[in-house]
């Protein structure tokens, strides 16, 4: 008898050591409330996108609106172009930009929660939101005690700023990156994904996070990147949005041009998979 | 009694003196040019080699900005109460009520401009910054105006109670606004126990400021710390309870040792000066592409809105029956309002007081530098006016 339990129950702790989270996909835009026809044309391509990579959740990375933000522009810049999205029931999460009204996080279908700074589990990825627009001590507090109590087996982190970037306009925003750089490498985080730079760019991997700008799904800055040694790949030609499937240790993912073409993609490992394979 | 009498007329640089480093070092410390001096290395290593400035920006912040600071903002207040008391070079501007009026339409003035631009630019996320905005440099003012005015010139007189005025309303409101502010009762309490020490060293006869600040001086910090309120102001109730000598000369002149009060200030100006030269390269750091929304509103408060609210203010009091100073024309007025456009110090401290580090941040403080140019302006608008010394025939 006790043979026998201590074999189902071996045969259990084999099973949970080989089960592996349903994998994950979602989408990744930036810069985006417009309200103008590259906006509305990027969202089409989502849709278009959506029936063969049918991502779960939408990721914005801040400017989520422009100009006027009164109820009609929340219609127009957000609830139209987007309306075949949100009508499947996907849900979009955002992050502050500089151009948001701070009110903005209490608006639903942000699905913040009144919250500046907040995160959100989907199987085995804990996505964490930041306000980069103010990290006072409370919100870094916050940051460095859910990435220390985060057990999922992916961290990515989003927020506005980028702390690399080879966008002409902005560049990098050091003062961030020094604040926020040891924490992330510290407790692991894989992925950072953020706006600010009308591009869409990757950048190689830092200190073993990979980086990626997704500043272009409404905005763009044409020719606006200078590419340097920092960089992987980078689109500055058209407006772009992202994909991305997580499955295991895997994050597979692509850059899409609001025509249609993929103008970046690849496979990322989760960094736990990649430090136990050096 | 010996006072360092006029620092702007005494010669910058004796080459025949053999001490001449001492003396370099010492006409810069009176003319409060090491928070420029800090800034532009700052500025410098910021563009240069940005990770390292800021990690070390960052490690500095707390002792330089809540610590050091503390006897910087403590001496500005010391030299401002000793202007202020009988005999003072400011006393007899105690009871008007013009720079009362000026202040709050300049502050009002800078505020609406302010907002009115971010709002314009659909930015709402910079109408936190609007204390760097409103700011004053009390003594980039002071000194611009007495390269225009004598000393006793009430124009010089009348910026300074305006800025003063200013500085201390906007430092309030911020404070209060905070989110970090919480009046505490323990904290209260330790504020009252704070100012009964210090009133206690008074009665006892104590003119050393040593058990000052040892004392009263921690518990304040404590208590302001405590509160949640920016503890580099923690020393400024203090400042009524010490020792002072009345300041009839330049408010700002760093007093030569005449008096046990004129020695140890001198010695106490020298602390606060190392302190302004760490403040400006701990915070005078901004990249200079992140210039954005936020600069130019700090720029158009400072430049348009400040001295035209201040114009509009006097304007309409003056309207309402009451009477311009005597020997003060408007074109006084209008560079007294100009000479109030530079923000730098008190901007950068207010800055560095109530944001946290952020793209906010960034793009304020480079506005809140770029109001030097308001120095420029008002000269150029003085020459052009003749006022002061400018004055054809003068």
């Amino acid at each position: 008898m006790g043979i026998a339990l201590r074999g189902l129950f071996g045969a259990l702790l084999a099973g949970a050591l080989t089960w592996q989270a349903p994998p994950i996909t979602f989408a990744v835009i930036g810069d985006n409330g417009t309200g103008e026809t590259p906006q509305y044309d990027v969202a089409r391509q989502m849709l278009k996108t959506h029936a063969t990579v049918p991502f779960s959740l939408v990721l914005m990375m801040g400017d989520n609106m422009y100009g006027a933000q009164q109820p009609r522009d929340f219609v127009d810049k957000f609830e139209i172009p987007y309306g075949p999205l949100l009508r499947m029931g996907i849900p979009f999460y955002a992050a502050l930009g500089n151009h948001d009204e701070p009110g903005n996080r209490n608006y639903p279908p942000f699905n913040m929660n009144g919250q500046r700074y907040y995160s959100v589990v989907r199987g085995p990825v804990r996505f964490l939101f930041l306000d980069t627009n103010f990290m006072e001590p409370q919100q870094v507090q916050w940051f460095e005690r859910a990435l220390r109590d985060a057990t999922e087996q992916w961290k990515i982190v989003i927020f506005h700023h980028p702390l690399y970037s080879d966008g002409d306009r902005h560049g990098p925003s050091v003062s961030l990156r020094v604040l926020l750089e040891p924490l992330m490498v510290r407790h692991g985080v894989d992925i950072v994904l953020s706006g600010h730079e009308h591009i869409y760019e990757r950048i190689r991997p830092q200190k073993g996070i990979t980086y990626f700008i997704v500043g272009s799904s409404g905005q763009l800055r044409r020719g606006g990147m200078t590419p340097s040694a920092l960089t992987a790949a980078g689109f500055d030609r058209d407006q772009a949005f992202m994909v991305a499937s997580i499955d295991g240790g895997d994050l597979t993912f692509q850059a899409i041009s609001r025509t249609g073409v993929v103008v970046d993609s690849g496979v990322l490992h989760d960094r736990a998979a990649t430090e136990s394979e050096k | 009694m010996r006072i360092h009498a006029d620092p702007l007329n005494a010669p910058l640089l004796d080459v025949t003196h053999p001490r001449l480093a001492v003396r370099v070092f010492r006409a810069v410390l009176n003319r409060f040019l090491l928070l420029p001096l800090g800034v532009a290395i700052a500025m410098v290593w910021a563009n240069t080699d940005p990770e390292s400035y800021f990690r070390f920006a960052q490690a500095a912040s707390f002792p330089v900005n809540e610590i050091a600071m503390a006897f910087f903002m403590a001496l500005v207040a010391q030299e401002l109460f000793e202007s202020l008391m009988l005999g003072g070079a400011l006393s007899a501007w105690r009871h008007r009520a013009l720079p009362a009026i000026a202040a709050v339409g300049g502050l009002i003035g800078a505020v609406a401009a302010y907002l009115s631009f971010v709002s314009l630019k659909h930015e709402q996320m910079l109408a936190p910054a609007w204390p760097v905005a409103a700011a004053i440099d009390l003594a980039a003012g002071y000194y611009l105006l007495r390269l225009i005015y004598p000393r006793r010139s009430g124009v010089v007189a009348f910026m300074l109670l305006t800025a003063v005025l200013t500085d201390a309303i906007v430092i309030a409101v911020a404070s209060v606004q905070t989110p970090s502010f919480q009046l505490h009762p323990a904290g209260a309490g330790l504020l009252l126990a704070a100012l009964a020490s210090a009133a206690l060293l008074r009665r006892r006869g104590v003119k050393a400021f040593g058990p000052y600040w040892l004392i009263s001086g921690t518990l304040s910090w404590l208590a302001f710390y405590w509160m949640g309120i920016h503890p580099a102001l923690a020393l400024v109730p203090i400042v009524p309870l010490l020792p002072h000598d009345t300041r009839a000369g330049d408010v700002f002149a760093d007093r030569l040792d005449g008096t046990p009060v004129h020695h140890q200030e001198h010695e106490w100006n020298g602390i606060a000066q190392v302190a302004v030269l760490l403040f400006g390269l701990a915070n005078g750091g901004v990249i200079l592409r992140h210039a954005d929304t936020g600069t130019w509103g700090v720029l158009i408060a400072a430049l348009v809105g400040r001295p035209l609210g201040i114009m509009a203010a006097l304007f309409i009091a003056v309207l309402a029956g009451l009477r311009l100073p005597a020997r003060m024309r408007w074109s006084d007025i209008a560079v007294a309002a100009l000479a109030t456009t530079c923000g730098f110090t008190f901007a950068l401290f207010l800055g560095a007081a109530t944001l946290p580090i952020g793209a906010v941040a960034e793009q304020v403080t480079l506005g809140a530098l770029l109001t030097v140019v308001g120095a420029f302006i008002t000269l150029g608008f003085a020459w052009a006016a003749g006022a002061g010394r400018f004055k054809v025939g003068g």
